[in-house]
């Protein structure tokens, strides 16, 4: 009897002491009580005191920086850093690694980056201009031959990208590259600006792990999928010297995980926080980067469904969810309520179209109109027996999807639906089954390569490969013809703006809000800024202050 | 001689105090645990809150009078929603012992008392689900029922079921060769008969510790699929998802996480201090 009143004793002891760890939410330090030397040294590194010799802070003469990111994993489609599979392209342009032929300047405007400038010889011929102080990591030096083999390989392996680009031929010539494309290809510069795009030396190939020689500022030494990425100092980088030694990407796909990764110093910077954390870090001994960025939440209604293939249901889900609230209160104010596929930055974005607006009166009514009326009272509408149910199909690794879906289940069922959420990592392959779901809401980023033309491609046409709900507009298809033919900017900008508004007014699509990418490093990194594409993270500007010398 | 004497009464009324120690216990936690009950069958009218409501206006409130219990980041009322969840939470688990202690037995028994190769087959088909960790079998099979509470419910069922059979079985065997009942068998008892008269009430005693101790373990264990999002789907209000779903929360809004934790805490220890307390009383009881 006393050994269980000890044992009841210590359980509260326990409970209390928990408690009353976490009640100090305003003192980051104490939240994360760490037993290991090395965190609690690099704590107090990180609090602008003393030195640290582990990851992290500088020890001796040697840099070095340990990365924390939630999406460099397997499941994300970026297995490792060889740009000609999958999403990697993303990782090898993200961890300095790899560079394009262009690459979009703080505007989203293009701008060459290996190359030096372009000549549109006509409708089908690109001429390239490459600069001529680049070698890869390997020491061969970038020159025509270089790029014209890296993009063969590209086209050959890459689906997304061979549909891209439309390659027909490509011929070099000492540091020029011409490419004559199958079609008129008006968008081919954005598109090599596509982190897809990275030039690697072919000749050095792809190593086993995955490893490609760049040009970038950071050489990859060794990688294991879904664990790290270690890089190392490029000495002979073309464009200034990497300040940093060596750099650890470490792939923590969990948020919370990567909040105390961050709190104990176990890494300096890190892409991917969830929201929810960012109250943590927002004190003296962090600092944040943050931009706006085209990646949205939106919902893809499913045509073959019953319940969306009714107009007005379709509609009155769009005037069902508050996409005000959610921006303020669930994303904590790190996004932007979104009208269209583009966010305001763009010219053929925010405003430029109209679509419903929080409505739940007027939805209610337009329900009723259709026939839709709640006629055994259990506060669920039905038509000819059939009640309305919607299967709200998402994913739990953008973290705020499910937020959403929470959200707009209340929202929604105020209105008479009954909203039945299935959040799943399967997503990939409920998706293609449209008997499974009825909407279906995902993040993308809409306009990676500042194009308009990617998102229609993409999702909306006859021809898309994720046009998941069968969505079929035939003004949509004539306008897509058109924009594949305009080579005009503004033209193409106000072929989006009408393409929007197409999928709009048949409420194809509900696009609730864009995203803030911030990312949060200790306060003794510098040079880390956050970029609208979200392409550009590790570049040669990275430092980290040495922390002996402070 | 006398001595003896004295040491035997001094035995004689430590075991009566303690008979009565245990007798107190067992009516503390029986209250207590009725009281969880009652709060759990009454819980939609003990709710200050509709537990489902949201208001985004007042999301994740700190503790105060109007919300004891703080609110969640949709700003529904924690109070509401742990109050809403005993029911969840304590109702899927009675059921799940039910299931499993009755299902379990039933197959033990017969397997005890008829033996044979359909006793082979079943013990074998057991064997085959001790030998899988518990939770990572129920995992695998919740995954692919697709969630919700009554899927999660079955799949620890389909895991659980083995260890009542095996008790059943083996207390099954020990009495199949009394006296008693070969008398039954003579007097003309059909076997239904004579399980259900003679066996079963002879047998029960441990089964049922088992079970009530089990109360807890599988309440654990539900929390802990629906934490991994394969119990209760939202917007039920269940401990576990409702743990899941703050956890990124836990050092900037503790509350939101620390009482349905609470809330588990309570209740298991509760159950688990019911089920000593019973078994004790039967030990003494059988002394």
């Amino acid at each position: 009897m006393k050994k269980k009143m000890m044992s009841m004793m210590l359980a509260l002891g326990l409970l209390a002491s928990a408690l009353a760890g976490c009640g100090g939410g305003g003192n980051s330090q104490s939240a994360s009580q760490n037993s290991a030397n090395q965190n609690a040294q690099s704590q107090s590194a990180a609090q602008g005191g003393e030195t640290g010799a582990d990851p992290g802070v500088t020890s001796g003469e040697t840099k070095r920086l340990v990365w924390g990111d939630t999406t460099f994993n397997a499941e994300n489609g970026e297995p490792d850093i060889n740009p000609h599979r999958d999403s990697s392209g993303w990782a090898c342009i993200r961890y300095g690694v790899g560079e394009t032929l262009f690459r979009f300047s703080d505007a989203m405007e293009i701008e060459p980056w290996l190359a030096q400038s372009y000549e549109n010889v006509d409708e089908l011929t690109w001429k390239i201009t490459l600069r001529d102080d680049v070698a890869f990591t390997s020491g061969r030096p970038m020159d025509g031959e270089a790029v014209k083999e890296c993009l063969e390989d590209l086209v050959a392996e890459h689906e997304r990208a061979a549909g891209d680009l439309q390659i027909a031929e490509i011929t070099a010539e000492g540091q020029t590259v011409t490419i004559r494309t199958e079609e008129p290809v008006p968008a081919l510069i954005n598109f090599l600006a596509d982190p897809y795009g990275c030039i690697i030396d072919m000749q050095a190939g792809v190593t086993e792990d995955g490893i490609v020689s760049g040009t970038g500022p950071y050489r990859a030494v060794s990688l294991v999928t879904d664990t790290s990425l270690e890089l190392v100092k490029n000495e002979n980088y073309w464009n200034g010297e990497p300040k940093i030694d060596e750099i650890t990407v470490r792939t923590i796909t969990d948020g919370d995980t990567l909040t105390m990764a961050l709190q104990s110093g176990e890494i300096d910077a890190a892409y991917g926080m969830p929201y929810a954390s960012y109250p943590l870090f927002e004190n003296d001994n962090y600092t944040f980067t943050g931009c706006a960025t085209s990646r949205v939440f939106f919902g893809a209604m499913n045509f073959e469904s019953e319940i969306t293939s009714d107009p007005a249901v379709r509609k009155a889900i769009a005037m069902g969810i508050d996409k005000e609230s959610f921006v303020e209160t669930l994303l904590d104010g790190n996004g932007y309520p979104a009208a269209g596929v583009y966010p305001d930055s763009f010219t053929f974005g925010g405003d430029a179209v109209t679509t419903e607006t929080y409505d739940p009166e007027g939805a209610a009514e337009i329900l009723e109109e259709a026939g839709w009326v709640d006629t055994d009272g259990d506060g669920i509408r039905e038509k000819d027996g059939q009640p309305l149910t919607l299967r709200w199909l998402t994913y739990p690794s953008r973290q705020e999807l499910p937020l959403l879906a929470e959200a707009a289940q209340a929202t929604l069922g105020a209105i008479g639906f009954d909203v039945q959420i299935n959040n799943t990592a399967d997503h990939n392959r409920i998706r293609t089954d449209t008997g499974a779901w009825d909407i279906y809401f995902s993040a993308m980023v809409t306009a990676p390569t500042g194009d308009p033309e990617y998102f229609f491609a993409y999702h909306c046409l006859d021809s898309s490969s994720n046009n998941d709900g069968h969505y079929h507009s035939d003004r949509l298809e004539e306008l897509a013809g058109q924009m594949t033919q305009t080579f005009d900017a503004d033209r193409r900008g106000e072929l989006a703006v009408e393409m929007q508004q197409v999928i709009l007014d048949d409420n194809a699509y509900v696009f609730c809000s864009h995203l803030r990418m911030s990312m949060i490093s200790k306060s003794s990194v510098a040079g880390l800024a956050a970029h609208p594409c979200d392409y550009y993270e590790i570049t040669a500007d990275l430092d980290i202050a040495d922390s002996s010398a402070r | 001689m006398r001595r003896n004497a004295g040491s035997s009464a001094a035995a004689g009324i430590a075991r009566k105090r303690k008979k009565n120690h245990t007798k107190l216990r067992l009516i503390i936690f029986g209250i207590l645990v009725l009281a969880l009950l009652f709060t759990a069958v009454f819980a939609e009218h003990i709710c200050p809150y509709d537990p489902n409501r949201q208001d985004l206006a007042n999301a994740l409130q700190a503790p105060s009078l109007a919300h004891p219990f703080g609110t969640d980041r949709y700003g529904r009322d924690m109070l509401s929603r742990v109050i809403a969840g005993s029911q969840t939470s304590i109702f899927s688990a009675l059921a799940l012992v039910a299931i499993i202690s009755v299902g379990g037995t039933v197959i033990g028994v017969s397997c005890g008392y008829f033996g044979g190769i359909p006793d082979t087959v079943v013990m074998r088909i057991s064997d085959i689900c001790l030998a899988f960790p518990g939770l990572v079998f129920a995992m695998a099979i919740a995954a692919v029922l697709n969630g919700g509470v009554r899927n999660a419910v079955l799949a620890l069922a389909v895991v659980s079921w083995p260890k009542y059979s095996r008790i059943a079985r083996s207390q099954t065997l020990a009495v199949r060769q009394a006296e008693y009942i070969s008398a039954a068998r003579l007097a003309g008892d059909s076997p239904f008969q004579v399980i259900f008269r003679h066996i079963l009430p002879n047998i029960l005693g441990p089964v049922l510790v088992t079970a009530m101790l089990d109360i807890g373990t599988m309440m654990m264990e539900i929390a802990g699929l629906s934490f991994l999002g394969l119990g209760a789907q939202p917007p039920t209000a269940e401990w576990g998802s409702m743990m899941s779903g703050g956890r990124s929360m836990l050092q900037t809004y503790p509350w939101v996480v620390l009482t349905p934790g609470l809330a588990i805490f309570v209740s298991v220890a509760l159950f688990n201090l019911l089920g000593d307390t019973v078994r004790d009383s039967m030990d003494s009881g059988n002394a």
